[in-house]
Parts: structure tokens; sequence; C-alpha cells
């Protein structure tokens, strides 16, 4: 517990293929990535260019076919409590009520019960849900179990969460709240994230740094700095939207895809 | 079958409750018009609903031997009527405690375990697609003709479902949910006990039900072969001396028992896996 805090994430070398169908799938290529302590690294890329399959290799979910994947120079062996996973449909768990699921981290690691009680308030706060603590999953919108998600998540104290595609399935206008509060909570928590998107706009929005990828075999084709989640003017985000900046980073980031776009008539 | 039953009595609005009341009093009605009528003879064949509920009434009372002896008998057979039914339901008590015991942990690790449940699973759907009855000879010759014999039965007939239940349960457990508790730092063990086992509990419960539906209509059968106290066994004694009334008052009882155990499991489902359907 009192080793240092060197979470960094390498990525070596990461190759990954896997037997479908329709023959093998050359999914990943050779991916070489670092993560520093304290980024927010966004990732976009067309459909089904293998930026799923890199989140949960790095969850521990399966294993690269070649290569290696190190947090703070440990290889990843498999799921771990300090790499939390957001995932593009929200897994609460129905036979608890949001604030159990949102206490079960400290729950499984043995917390006693004073204790999960405040995790939970302190999180449920933080993503505005203290006051449908008490009802099941399925009784909330989209949106809510979305949030109870991410409160979930970070209840269990991670120092790098990777979200998969978390607003995807959410109106506009949900999404940029929840993008919003997300950035709120990155600045009062200082994790690590890996945050997946098919948005370009999102993903220049939160980013402290871009990376796009080329359709499988899934490649890093840009890797890009942007500084607009973590500028201290704290521009409002309608206006961030409007910067000039802004709407060249998100024209590069397109470009970086589009260049890398399949032909249309392939599959996507 | 005896959900179906219980469905059509499950009562909601007011007037689905007056039709209930209509219904029953046609069908009370009719038949005390066939009793009364000469279409079966003698009359003894064809009691009256009265002669049925004096028959249950003198079944749970001591009572008069009759036919101008003095001496005073205990129920029927030395038993009240529902002694006999605590008899029989405590041998399907018995019998799926057995089955839940036995048939959930192997449904678990069947379902866990893909080799494991591809080499058991022939065994499992073999032992469902027997009729139970068709094991009592051979269960009677090795356990004799008491309770043993009853029990290990109805462990065979209960079992099955539930098992095939729990694996389906396990099978249809969604992958991110047992990633999702590991990378919130879930132990092997507490994947099964947080996870899996809620889960699951849904599919268990409906196990149950069909099990319960099983272990019933097999204990009624049963207890043909030295049955007493049992209500099955009672039923099938009295209609063979001619207690018309007494087999039917029994028959009466089984069937309203089953609709009350079906609707105590219906209620557990809905209070312990209020979840099933919604997520």
């Amino acid at each position: 517990m009192s080793e240092p805090h060197d979470r960094s994430v390498v990525l070596s070398g990461v190759e990954h293929r896997f037997r479908a169908r329709d023959g093998e799938v050359h999914a990943l290529d050779r991916i070489d990535l670092a993560l520093e302590p304290g980024e927010f690294l966004t990732l976009a890329g067309p459909s089904g260019c293998g930026k799923t399959t890199l989140l949960r290799l790095l969850a521990g979910f399966m294993e690269p076919s070649s290569g290696e994947i190190t947090v703070g120079g440990r290889p990843v062996r498999g799921p771990g409590p300090e790499r939390g996973v957001v995932f593009q449909q929200p897994t609460l768990f129905p036979w608890l009520d949001v604030r159990a699921n949102v206490a079960l981290g400290p729950r499984l690691r043995g917390a006693g019960k004073a204790e999960r009680a405040a995790t939970a308030d302190r999180y449920l706060d933080l993503v505005g849900l203290h006051d449908v603590g008490h009802l099941r999953p399925y009784e909330l919108s989209g949106g809510m179990q979305q949030r109870a998600q991410i409160a979930r998540v970070l209840a269990a104290d991670p120092d790098i969460v990777l979200m998969d595609e978390p607003y995807g399935a959410l109106d506009a206008l949900t999404r940029e709240r929840l993008q919003d509060e997300l950035l709120t909570l990155w600045r009062e928590t200082g994790k690590t994230i890996l945050f997946i998107t098919h948005s370009v706009e999102e993903a220049v929005f939160l980013g402290t740094r871009v990376l796009v990828m080329s359709p499988r075999p899934g490649r890093i084709v840009l890797d890009e700095p942007a500084r607009f989640s973590s500028d201290e003017a704290q521009v409002p985000p309608e206006e961030l939207r409007a910067l000039p900046a802004f709407t060249e980073t998100v024209a590069r980031v397109r470009g970086a895809i589009q260049h890398v776009e399949p032909p249309p008539r392939r599959a996507g | 079958m005896v959900p179906a039953v219980a469905t059509t009595l499950s009562v909601r609005a007011p007037r689905g409750l007056l039709l209930h009341l209509l219904t029953f009093a046609v069908v009370l009605t009719a038949w005390t018009l066939v009793s009364a009528s000469d279409v079966v003879s003698p009359a003894y064949l064809a009691p009256s609903p009265l002669e049925v509920w004096d028959a249950f009434v003198r079944a749970n009372s001591y009572h008069p031997i009759g036919g101008g002896v003095d001496r005073v008998v205990r129920g029927e057979e030395g038993y009240f009527l529902w002694e006999h039914l605590v008899v029989s339901l405590r041998r399907i008590g018995i019998g799926l405690g057995i089955a839940v015991v036995v048939g959930v942990p192997l449904g678990l690790a069947m379902g866990l375990f893909r080799s494991f449940g591809a080499l058991l699973g022939p065994y499992v759907d073999f032992l469902r697609s027997i009729p139970p009855l068709a094991y009592i000879g051979f269960l009677v010759a090795w356990f004799g003709i008491y309770d043993t014999s009853k029990v290990w039965l109805l462990v065979l007939a209960a079992f099955p479902p539930i098992t095939l239940a729990t694996i389906n349960g396990v099978r249809g457990v969604r992958e991110d949910q047992l990633n999702a508790v590991r990378t919130l730092g879930a132990s092997q063990r507490q994947v099964i006990t947080h996870v899996l086992l809620p889960a699951t509990l849904p599919d268990i419960l409906s196990g149950l039900r069909v099990a319960v539906g099983f272990a019933w209509t097999t204990v009624v059968a049963a207890e043909l072969v030295n049955g007493l106290p049992g209500i099955g066994g009672l039923a099938y004694l009295s209609g063979t001396q001619n207690k018309i009334a007494l087999s039917i008052a029994c028959i009466l009882v089984i069937g309203f028992t089953a609709i009350a155990l079906d609707a105590v499991l219906r209620i557990s489902e809905k209070t312990l896996a209020p979840w099933r359907g919604k997520a």
C-alpha cells in the first residue's frame, strides 16, 4: 500500500490478433504508448479500429498476442482495482441499490460500515445522485446510470480510469453536461484517464492528449497535445468550443481520421 | 398446469373478483345438480359439495366411527387430514432441500466450467426426461417402503430442473458484469458471492418453482405404495374403499395446496429478485 505511486502505464510493441468466423483478425499492430499519471488521454478512431480491444487489454480482460503492458513497472496479468473501467453499457448490479453499487469497491476490500457510507455519500454527491441512492439501477435514466457507474468506479479509488465510449448512447445535452462533470471530477481527483470516443469534438474537448487510431490493424496515427480541458483560464465550454485553436485541433484530428478512413464500400 | 391455474386465480380488479365468484357459484350449482340427479348411481359415487365438506370436517376431528358402534376415532386412518397433508409437505420439503443443496452447486459448477458441464450435461438431461415414478420400484427395493425411498424419489424429480435452471442462469451472466466486479477489486470468491450467485438467483427460483410442481405430483403418486399418513395415500385409499366424498376432499386439498405453494414461490421471486425482466 505504501509503495511509491509510480502508476505510469506503458504499452510496448503490443499486438493483438484473434480468431473470428471469417478467419484471423489482426486488431492491433505494434502499439507503443505511455500514459503519464494525471493525463487525460482521449482516443478517437473509426468504429471497429480496435479502440475497445486496446482498452480491454489495458483492463486485463484479455492478453495481447505479443508485446507487453505494464502499470507502474509491473506487467498486467488480469483485471485489478488500480485500473477502473467505465463500460459503454452501465454494468450496475440490479440486486444492489445505487448506493450499494457505489459502495461496492470499498466493501470488497473489507472497509467498515462507516467508511463505506462516507465513500458512497461523497461520490453520490460528486455525480449529483444523492437523492436517488435508494433506487435500483434500472429505475434510473441512461445518463444517471452512467453517472452512477462513474461514481462506483471512482469510489473504488483506481489510479487509472479506462472509459469505453461511456457517453455514446446519450443525447447531446446529457452528454455535454456529463463531459463538464467529468472534467471537474478529473481536476478534483487527479486520476489518469483513458477515454475512448468516436466523437472528434469530445476527444479534443476532454483530452490533454488526443490519439487517433487507424482502421484494422489499429495503429496510433496521431498523438497530439490538447490543453483545452486543463486550461487555467477555464473558459466556459460553449465559448471554448468556438475558439479558433479548438476548431483547428478538431480539423486536424478529423483530417487524421479521414485520411485513414477505409473506402466506403468496406463494411465499417 | 399449476401455474396457469394460479394465474387465473390471481384477482386484481373487483370486477374480476365478481366474475370469479360467479363462475365458482355456477360450478358448485352444476356439481350439486349432478349429484342430486340420477345420472350417477348409486348416489354415494357422486357426493354433493355439502357431503364433501362433511367428509372434510370429519377427517379433521374426532368423530364416532358410525354404524351403531360407540367408538370415537381420530380423523382418518389415525391422523387428521391436515396431518396427512403435513406429512406429504414434509417429504417434499426434505426432498427439495436435498435437491437444492445438490442441484445448485452442481449447476454452478456445470455452468462455470464448460467442459465439466458438457461432460455431465447428458446425464442430467437423461434424468430429467424420465418420469420420476419409473424409479419407484427399484428405490423401494433399495431403500425399503418407508420414507427414505419417497424422499429419494423426490430428490430425483426435483434436482434436474433446479440444476438446469442454475446452469442457464450462470451462462446468462454478462461477461462484463464479472469483469466489472473484478476491476472493483473482487477476489475469485467474491466474484461468485457478489455477482454470480445473485445474478443467477432469479433462474434458481424459477427452477425451484418447476421443481416444486414436479415434486408435488410425484409425492402424491408415490404415496400409492404405503403412503399413510400422506394426503396422496389417503386420496387413493379412500377412493378404493368407496369413500368418494373423502377422496374428493383430499383431491381439493391437494389442488389448493399446490396453488398456494406456487403463489408463495411467486411472491418470494418478486421480493428476492425484483429486477427480473427489468435489467
